[in-house]
């Protein structure tokens, strides 16, 4: 059984995008980092997001996974409004995401960094989190379970008992991953899964992330690096200077001269 | 089982009042590092100010039962609960600030307390003091007196039994998925964000927790030492309950019960120096910080691998 499996279903409305933003503003200081940025990202699809480093990419995923709030437009996820929701409410709809700079909890072990992952799947009466009943086992053993089946999906089962801390590069990236699912989500962001990872551990990744596809999961992936997107994408769109340049298919988007211009222009020129 | 065994019999090995006194202030600092150890270690909230806490639960208990004459039981839980409530007020300063600041708002907070009792005397009798604070109503049954807290062994056996009752508490809490979520805030508030952790709450609830765990604490001495200094809350004892989670090993829960009893009788033991051993405490805890910032805690594991037990200590 896939992770995919492991997580929870939510049934999609029919005809209707599971994430759309529209007209997203976000300014630091005078510093226009997201602007006017509208999408729709479609259940069950990969959607890549590009564009040069400072493009706003990474602002553009924190707006939607919560951790800063737009000063201007809209964003909803499968009917719900999220304007104005924290982050920790936006995970219990079913919103995971991963980071560009590694944030493991270093001193939990990689077995216990996807169990906090399990947070808002607990079933335990209140009383026995200080007085251990059945109920309690139930859970316990029940999320260790789940946990086994994540670090497996991500190769890690040998490593449960090593400090997140401790593992390597890639490593911690996969954790990551793992974490994230633990959560049972319905769309991942992933920001910049390919940072500090050689490309056997790339192909690793996007292949995972292919597997969750087919399991119902829909992905949005941050990336500065088009090639990489370009064969697991459904749906790319292009940023540059916290604009939107061009949305379309991976062939759509490799022949647009406007692309081209401003994205890999600086390459050919 | 350990715990039990030692609580019973240390009492009948140090049979003077003097060492019977100090086990006893020693149970009531365990509790207080168990506190301070739950806000500090677990959910790691750098909060300086525990001696609030500490003195607002003596202070509101013992109100209650010299002015008001609410049974000990009645002005306990009040004081439990008003320290907790003072604790939950705090957090919400621990919601906008981290580290540092909040350690300097947390400070502000134990001295502003600090002001408060010592300065409305109409109240508090300010630096005067209340005197005559009776012990814990004696348990009988049906005119036989079972149990009589004016003897320093029964109060000894009350205050280790509580302590041992909340530590077994935290125990089974914090080896719950708490421990987990807590160790999350901890490490890295943004993250445990994405993985659906309140950050706000928990914090309202470590500190709930903790500084609860303190007013018990403040209720026990209070009618312990039958006297009421404000100075017994001074910012400085803050430190000291912090020294004893540092020194413990912070993050764990029998860490800070060492460092509590350790930094609790070394001074006495010491005494026989006369000011040197002021000197000696000093240089322990600056050993410990510097080598072992750990704690006991580090080091007993350190021992143990060593060693090559794979057993537990507890």
């Amino acid at each position: 059984m896939t992770a995919a499996a492991a997580v929870e279903t939510r049934a999609p409305i029919a005809g209707a995008p599971l994430l759309s933003a529209r007209g997203l503003h976000k300014s630091f200081g005078g510093v226009r980092a997201v602007s006017d940025i509208s999408l729709d990202v479609s259940s069950g699809s990969i959607f890549a997001i590009i564009g040069p480093n400072g493009a706003g990419k990474s602002t553009l995923l924190n707006l939607i996974s919560g951790i800063y709030q737009p000063d201007a437009g809209s964003l909803s996820f499968n009917g719900h409004n999220l304007s104005g929701m924290p982050a920790h409410r936006r995970v219990r709809l079913g919103l995971a995401r991963t980071f560009q700079k590694i944030r493991l909890f270093k001193q939990l072990s990689v077995l216990n960094n996807v169990i906090a992952g399990f947070h808002v799947h607990h079933k335990i009466p209140a009383w026995q989190y200080v007085l251990h009943g059945p109920a309690f086992a139930r859970d316990q053993r029940h999320c260790r379970e789940e946990a086994l089946r994540l670090l497996e999906f991500v190769g890690m089962t040998t490593r449960l008992h090593v400090l997140a801390g401790a593992l390597s590069y890639g490593e911690q990236r996969m954790l990551e991953l793992a974490r994230a699912l633990a959560t049972g989500p319905r769309l991942l962001l992933i920001d910049e899964p390919a940072a500090g990872l050689n490309a056997a551990e790339v192909d690793v990744l996007l292949d995972r992330i292919r597997v969750l596809r087919s399991g119902g999961i829909t992905v949005i992936i941050v990336e500065h690096n088009m090639d990489l997107v370009m064969n697991v994408a459904d749906r790319i769109m292009v940023m540059e200077y916290g604009r939107h340049l061009f949305q379309g298919a991976p062939a759509e988007v490799q022949k647009n001269p406007a692309v081209i211009a401003a994205y890999l222009g600086g390459e050919l020129a | 089982m350990l715990a039990v065994l030692a609580i019973i019999t240390l009492p009948l090995i140090f049979n003077d009042t003097y060492w019977r006194t100090n086990l006893t202030i020693c149970a009531i600092n365990v509790l207080l590092a168990l506190g301070l150890d739950f806000i500090l270690g677990y959910a790691g909230q750098l909060n300086l100010g525990h001696s609030a806490f500490y003195g607002l639960g003596a202070y509101v208990s013992t109100l209650l039962i010299v002015k008001l004459g609410v049974p000990f039981w009645g002005a306990f839980a009040a004081g439990v609960a008003f320290s907790g409530l003072a604790g939950m007020f705090l957090s919400l300063f621990a919601v906008r600030l981290r580290g540092h600041y909040l350690a300097i708002a947390s400070l502000g907070f134990a001295v502003i307390i600090y002001q408060i009792l010592l300065n409305w005397i109409s109240l508090t009798q300010g630096p005067l003091g209340i005197y005559g604070i009776s012990p814990p109503p004696p348990i009988a049954i049906g005119g036989t007196v079972l149990v009589d807290f004016r003897n320093l062994t029964a109060f000894f056996y009350l205050v280790s039994a509580f302590t041992l009752l909340v530590y077994l508490l935290l125990d089974q809490l914090v080896r719950s998925p708490v421990g987990e979520t807590l160790t999350a805030i901890r490490e890295d508030e943004v993250s445990a964000a994405s993985l659906g952790i309140n950050g706000a709450a928990w914090k309202v609830f470590a500190f709930g927790v903790g500084a609860a765990i303190g007013g018990a604490a403040g209720c026990f001495y209070a009618s312990f030492v039958g006297t009421l200094v404000p100075d017994a809350f001074f910012v400085t004892e803050a430190f000291n309950i912090l020294a004893m989670v540092i020194v413990g090993g912070m993050g764990t829960l029998i860490g800070p019960v060492f460092g509590a009893i350790l930094l609790t009788l070394l001074p006495e033991v010491l005494r026989g120096i006369g000011d040197l051993r002021l000197v000696v405490y000093g240089a322990a805890l600056t050993f410990v910080v510097l080598f072992m910032p750990g704690g006991l805690a580090q080091a007993a594991r350190i021992v143990r691998d060593k060693l090559g037990f794979g057993g537990q200590t507890s």
